[in-house]
């Protein structure tokens, strides 16, 4: 070993070194005082043990004081020189040596939680494949350039974020989303830097790469987040402005009374809220941190404590129970075939951009086309796939909000919507459609009537099918003692079928947008504290109302992030337990911790005052305090 | 349509370290105090649940290898990041 990796050894594992020594120094001190008579060599080496452990600890102590701030090592370093003074060197090379270790474990576990979100970002390869001045080339990550094509093999990590513009695979989004299944790519879909592809060779368009990739901002998203301040640090700030300084008055005023040094000297020591202050955010930041190890954002501290409160989960129906892909499920046309009924809904619905219209229109196109007059072989000229059908353009047409449409074409009217739009039409409908209606919302279907020139002329069932993970994350979340509750703008009977299937506490049905806000506000206004799942776009004013709003498909964009207070990067439901009994356990784990810290002052002080703790055994404790809300809070990196 | 061009008397830089070895929290006061008494330095924000430390500085003015050892001089180990 040369002089400089000695060096360079030293100053890494400084802390490990001068621990140690100090230790060493101090049993060596100490038994020399206890097994022989040499009184003066122990005296003397207990001193250099307190030096040796306590030059670091008092050149902070020298940079607080300077600064104005009052920390345990200002009162670690008083506690020593003042026990040296009074010729108590046993204990303060003990209180020394104590500290030292205890910063030392400190450092060391903390390094954990600081460490937990550096290796998400190791998620990324360092080099990516590009196509570059004609052939392939591997560069650093970082540099690839927007629009670059970069080449992924299968079973590598994908580099950058981008477009996919060749080839088709699965890719495993995990490290992203917190997805367990691989997603499925190919032409056009997004993928994420960090991600890994699992089968096929990818060719992938560059959106973002470096410090500019979705897993980077999720990362820096999450940092702001862990070191926003709780309510419950926030408090504990004011309060320990206020504590330290009143413990040196207690301190000088306890001298003043019993003259006994050696007791106001251990109530400096004691005096320091070290594991009030270090508790709660070592609690929060691990939980944030496992959370985003699972694809869940947590906004912050704040967040993460009210939503610990939660007792009631509202869910938006569609897009969120159910997977937001409505399809035409049936047709029943009542003295029309059952074509036309479709031709002539898809041609009104054309120009709407309602999700129930986009799936008649696409049912219109996909039908066999020697089946209807209304449609041609030829592909359109507006880009769609050949083979399908053509959907006329309406000449005129009005969307009735919340309702259906009502549309002209050829000099006919056709009204396309529900019951009240009929109403408002004055149209009757013949009781073999009412039962047909009927038998369909039973089964949870969403229908729409046709009308044309004022009579019925049929009705189109739509299916929006449920998420596979809806039933069992209800399930978990009713286990957990939370009350859930689905909103939708759906009729009664459809909603009474999808609240069936998914075995949902309570429904509300024929909610326009804003009445779902209203009632969000009744449930809280009953107690309870309310979240709200949503897409975060749609539902952003319902997630804004609830107590905590919770976004889903967060990965793809910031909106979501923003009108939430907690986020889903997966387009799933998955991740909704977790993250409520996540928040549940921190808000616990916060309360323990705090619990904890005033316990030990508590019987410290009793302990100090009634004599029976002095200085060393009051450091043990208190350090030992310090370590156990440390791990406590860890616990939850594991949750 | 031309944009104008809108130029800045003074461009501030940002820099990030990470430190993994605060041992208490009034340790990342005192970094953050030795921080900004650093010649140039506008800003400076240094968390110790993550070990987040950030510069905002004047480039024409501040020299950047002091932010480190000013870290180092309160006894921790700054990471580049």
């Amino acid at each position: 070993m040369n002089k400089q990796t000695i060096t360079q050894y030293y100053r890494n594992n400084r802390k490990a070194i001068v621990t140690a020594s100090s230790g060493l120094l101090y049993g060596g001190g100490w038994s020399l005082g206890h097994l022989t008579s040499f009184d003066a060599a122990s005296a003397g080496i207990l001193i250099l043990a307190a030096i040796i452990g306590g030059y670091d600890i008092a050149k902070t102590a020298y940079y607080e004081v300077t600064n104005r701030t009052l920390g345990i090592k200002t009162l670690v370093t008083l506690a020593a020189i003042g026990a040296i003074v009074i010729g108590e060197y046993w204990e303060a090379a003990a209180v020394v040596f104590l500290f030292s270790l205890g910063s030392y474990l400190e450092g060391r576990t903390m390094r954990k939680t600081r460490t937990a979100l550096q290796e998400l970002l190791e998620m990324t390869p360092d080099t990516a494949t590009v196509h570059r001045d004609g052939e392939l080339q591997e560069v650093p990550a970082r540099d690839v350039e927007e629009g670059e094509v970069v080449v992924v093999k299968p079973g590598g990590k994908i580099p950058v974020d981008g477009t996919v513009i060749d080839g088709e695979s699965a890719v495993n989004q995990a490290p992203v989303t917190g997805e367990s299944a691989p997603v499925h790519k190919a032409d056009g879909d997004d993928v994420y830097a960090g991600t890994v592809n699992q089968e096929g060779a990818l060719e992938i368009q560059t959106t973002g790469a470096g410090s500019d990739t979705t897993l980077e901002r999720i990362i820096r998203r999450v940092e702001r987040a862990q070191e926003a301040q709780s309510p419950t640090e926030s408090l504990i700030d004011r309060f320990t402005k206020y504590y330290t300084p009143a413990v040196i008055v207690l301190a000088i005023g306890a001298y003043v009374v019993t003259q006994n040094a050696i007791l106001s000297l251990t109530l400096l020591v004691i005096g320091c809220p070290g594991a009030l202050v270090i508790g709660p955010p070592v609690s929060i930041v691990s939980a944030i941190g496992n959370a985003a190890r699972s694809g869940v954002l947590m906004k912050g501290g704040e967040h993460l404590e009210r939503a610990g409160k939660i007792d009631l989960v509202a869910f938006d129906k569609t897009g969120t129970l159910t997977k937001g892909e409505t399809t035409v499920a049936d047709i029943e046309g009542i003295g029309v075939a059952d074509d036309e009924v479709l031709s002539l809904a898809a041609t009104a619905e054309k120009k709407s951009e309602h999700h129930l219209a986009d799936a008649i229109v696409d049912a219109a196109r996909e039908q066999p086309t020697a089946a209807t007059d209304g449609g041609t072989t030829a592909p359109l000229a507006d880009g769609t796939d050949a083979g399908r059908q053509s959907v006329p353009d309406p000449d005129d047409f009005d969307v009735v909000a919340g309702k259906g449409v009502i549309a002209h074409a050829n000099g006919h009217e056709i009204v396309v919507g529900n019951r009240a739009l009929l109403a408002d039409c004055d149209i009757d409908v013949p009781s073999r459609i009412a039962d047909y209606v009927r038998e369909r919302e039973r089964h949870g279907e969403t229908v729409v009537y046709v009308a044309l020139d004022g009579d019925i002329i049929g009705a189109i069932a739509l299916r929006d099918g449920l998420r596979e993970s809806a039933p069992g994350v209800v399930a978990a979340l009713q286990n957990a003692g939370i009350e859930t509750v689905m909103l939708t703008g759906d009729n009664e009977r459809t909603a009474a079928a999808v609240a069936e299937e998914v075995g949902i506490d309570e429904y509300r049905a024929e909610l326009l947008p804003e009445d779902k806000q209203t009632v969000i506000e009744a449930y809280q206004a009953d107690g309870h504290v309310v979240a709200m799942v949503g897409d975060g776009i749609n539902d952003a004013p319902s997630l804004a109302t609830a107590d905590i709003g919770i976004a889903m498909g967060a990965a793809g964009t910031d909106t979501a992030i923003e009108a939430a207070d907690m986020a889903l990067m997966a387009d799933d439901l998955e991740h909704i337990p977790y993250a409520v009994t996540l928040s549940k356990a921190t808000r616990w784990n916060v309360l323990e911790n705090v619990g904890l810290a005033v316990l030990t002052v508590t019987i410290l002080l009793a302990g100090v005052l009634t004599s029976y703790v002095t200085l060393a055994a009051g450091m043990l404790v208190h350090e030992a305090s310090v370590l156990a809300v440390i791990l406590n809070g860890m616990r939850l990196l594991r949750y | 349509m031309a944009v104008p061009v809108l130029r800045r008397t003074v461009m501030n830089e940002t820099t990030q370290f990470r430190v993994l070895d605060f041992d208490c929290p009034t340790c990342a006061s005192t970094v953050e105090r030795a921080l900004s008494n650093v010649d140039g330095v506008q800003d400076v924000e240094v968390h110790y649940a993550t070990g987040r430390v950030e510069i905002e500085y004047d480039d024409d003015v501040a020299d950047p290898d002091a932010f480190a050892r000013a870290i180092e001089n309160q006894g921790y180990t700054p990471q580049a990041t």
